[in-house]
């Protein structure tokens, strides 16, 4: 049995104008360790389906399972991080790492140290007594992924997380979340909408368009770890990215369609 | 930098020429001497107008014989002074306690927020100014009538900002805390009150001058002592310099009120590092 399992899930809005189907008949399976992004167009309901797989929002119809569990709420072993780094202003960068240990009532002591390490790890040693406010929007970011990994989740589910920061600094943060994935071996599923972001990062693509709100094609990636900045220049890269394109670009002709 | 490539070569000098005599307007507090000399300047005009078309005292006294008269009450005012303040304050806290209680409940409680919070809103639109002579006729002379009524005049603007703070928290941060199976009151305490608190505090500024207007209405409609009573008294003797006196000393109490609130802000903030 597959580390998570989406099985025929739906999720159906009251609408005014009748409901609306934010994701229609979603099936697919992640393994454990394996790296999976969904892509899509905004509004093709994958975000709505993060927050299924987060345990924060009921299905409709069909069923998530994590880990041989149902899920029905949210589980403590799954870290997530948002498209804004939802830092806390008034928390220390070390405090704001820490902020799952203190709702969960872990032991600060400890974890202090591995909020350290994360920290030193993305490159924010020096930082850790700043403010959030005194920091970029890229090492903002950095710093919500060691307070996504402090409680040492299993599964990281990440909706957009890079999608606000500038090119460069969203390739800093590839490379950087490849690091870590290279170093703490977790199960992830991220959500975006950049082609290359998801091939340079991911095990497996998953593609979802709008009307249905449906995956439509599964496609492994088939490079090897460890992954530099220099893959996205390969022609077997660029020929995924074409596939995937082509993907979303019929997509794209359905939803005009209909 | 758009003044200076469009302005040519010609723009660029009297900018420079600014440049350097801000820095030399910088030398002096221009926040400490500016607001001043605008206000020793009214006074001055005051004075001057007074004197020169012999305006009668009792109409309008002239700065320096306020000041006088000032000197000679000045114990009397500030006996005066010590209930209204106390009874601003008191009014002030109870109004902040009533008011981010009453902001967390509407919060909270879907139910009764749509019970209560149209009604809230109606009483806002009362002018409750006119309402002070019936809380006199409900709570008689005392000073609990008047702290009733300071309270009700200002408690308000703390329920509505409170309110909107509660509601300012991003709801990321709120699926975050969800997501960590946070509970309500771990919710409460370490996210959506401290992210209320800056709100909480520009409603806490609007409030202690609504309590000091609350309080001083009171003494007018029925106190035997404190400021208020003093402009009542004063004005039906046409002392007017006492009336100015007096309104004098409360401007010193609502700065000092304010100024309170105002640190306890700042310490808050700076404890808690916003911004």
């Amino acid at each position: 049995m597959s580390y998570i399992s989406v099985d025929r899930v739906f999720k159906i809005y009251g609408g005014r104008q009748g409901p609306v189907e934010a994701v229609s008949n979603v099936s697919f399976a992640v393994e454990a360790g394996e790296f999976v992004s969904i892509l899509g167009p905004s509004g093709c309901g994958k975000s709505t389906l993060l927050m299924m797989l987060a345990g924060l929002e009921a299905t409709t119809a069909g069923a998530i399972t994590i880990d041989g569990r149902t899920v029905t709420s949210p589980r403590r072993d799954v870290g997530l991080i948002f498209q804004d780094a939802t830092l806390l202003p008034w928390l220390s960068v070390l405090d704001n790492v820490l902020f799952p240990i203190r709702i969960m009532k872990g032991d600060l002591a400890t974890h202090r140290q591995k909020a350290r390490e994360l920290l030193d790890m993305v490159g924010l040693g020096d930082f850790h007594a700043h403010k959030p406010a005194q920091l970029s929007g890229g090492m903002r970011q950095r710093v919500a992924i060691c307070r996504a990994l402090i409680h040492d989740p299993h599964l990281l589910l990440m909706d957009e997380p890079f999608s606000a920061l500038d090119a460069i600094t969203r390739d800093d943060m590839n490379m950087a979340l490849l690091e870590i994935w290279q170093r703490y071996h977790k199960t992830g599923v991220f959500i975006t909408h950049s082609i290359r972001e998801a091939v340079v990062l991911s095990d497996r693509v998953l593609v979802m368009t709008r009307r249905p709100s449906t995956v439509v094609c599964d496609i492994r990636i088939p490079f090897a770890r460890p992954r530099g900045r220099d893959l996205g220049e390969t022609l077997e890269f660029n020929a995924i990215c074409r596939t995937l394109r082509e993907h979303i670009e019929a997509g794209h002709r359905r939803d005009r369609a209909a | 930098m758009s003044a200076d490539t469009m302005d040519g070569a010609g723009g660029r000098v009297p900018r420079m020429a600014m440049e350097r005599w801000r820095p030399m307007l910088l030398l002096f507090p221009e926040r400490i001497i500016l607001p001043v000399l605008t206000a020793a300047g009214l006074l001055l005009v005051w004075e001057i107008v007074v004197r020169h078309y012999e305006i009668p005292p009792a109409l309008l006294p002239a700065p320096s014989q306020v000041g006088q008269r000032l000197w000679e009450v000045l114990p009397l005012l500030l006996e005066h002074a010590v209930p209204t303040t106390l009874e601003s304050a008191l009014g002030f806290v109870l109004a902040s306690l009533l008011g981010v209680g009453l902001a967390i409940l509407l919060t909270y409680s879907r139910l009764f927020s749509a019970a209560v919070y149209p009604t809230v809103v109606v009483f806002q639109l009362i002018p409750k100014i006119a309402l002070a002579p019936l809380f006199v006729v409900w709570l008689g002379i005392e000073m609990q009538s008047r702290l009733a009524f300071a309270v009700f005049i200002s408690f308000f603007p703390i329920v509505i900002a409170t309110e909107a703070g509660l509601r300012n928290t991003p709801p990321d941060m709120l699926r975050l805390c969800k997501a960590l199976t946070a509970t309500g009151w771990q919710i409460f305490t370490s996210v959506r009150l401290p992210y209320a608190v800056p709100y909480i505090f520009s409603g806490m500024k609007i409030a202690v001058t609504f309590a000091i207007i609350g309080v001083i209405v009171g003494e007018f409609i029925s106190a035997q002592k404190g400021l208020g009573y003093i402009i009542i008294f004063a004005s039906s003797q046409a002392d007017t310099a006492l009336i100015l006196a007096a309104i004098f000393v409360l401007c010193v109490v609502g700065l000092a009120l304010f100024g309170a609130v105002a640190a306890a802000e700042r310490l808050v903030v700076r404890r808690y590092g916003f911004a």
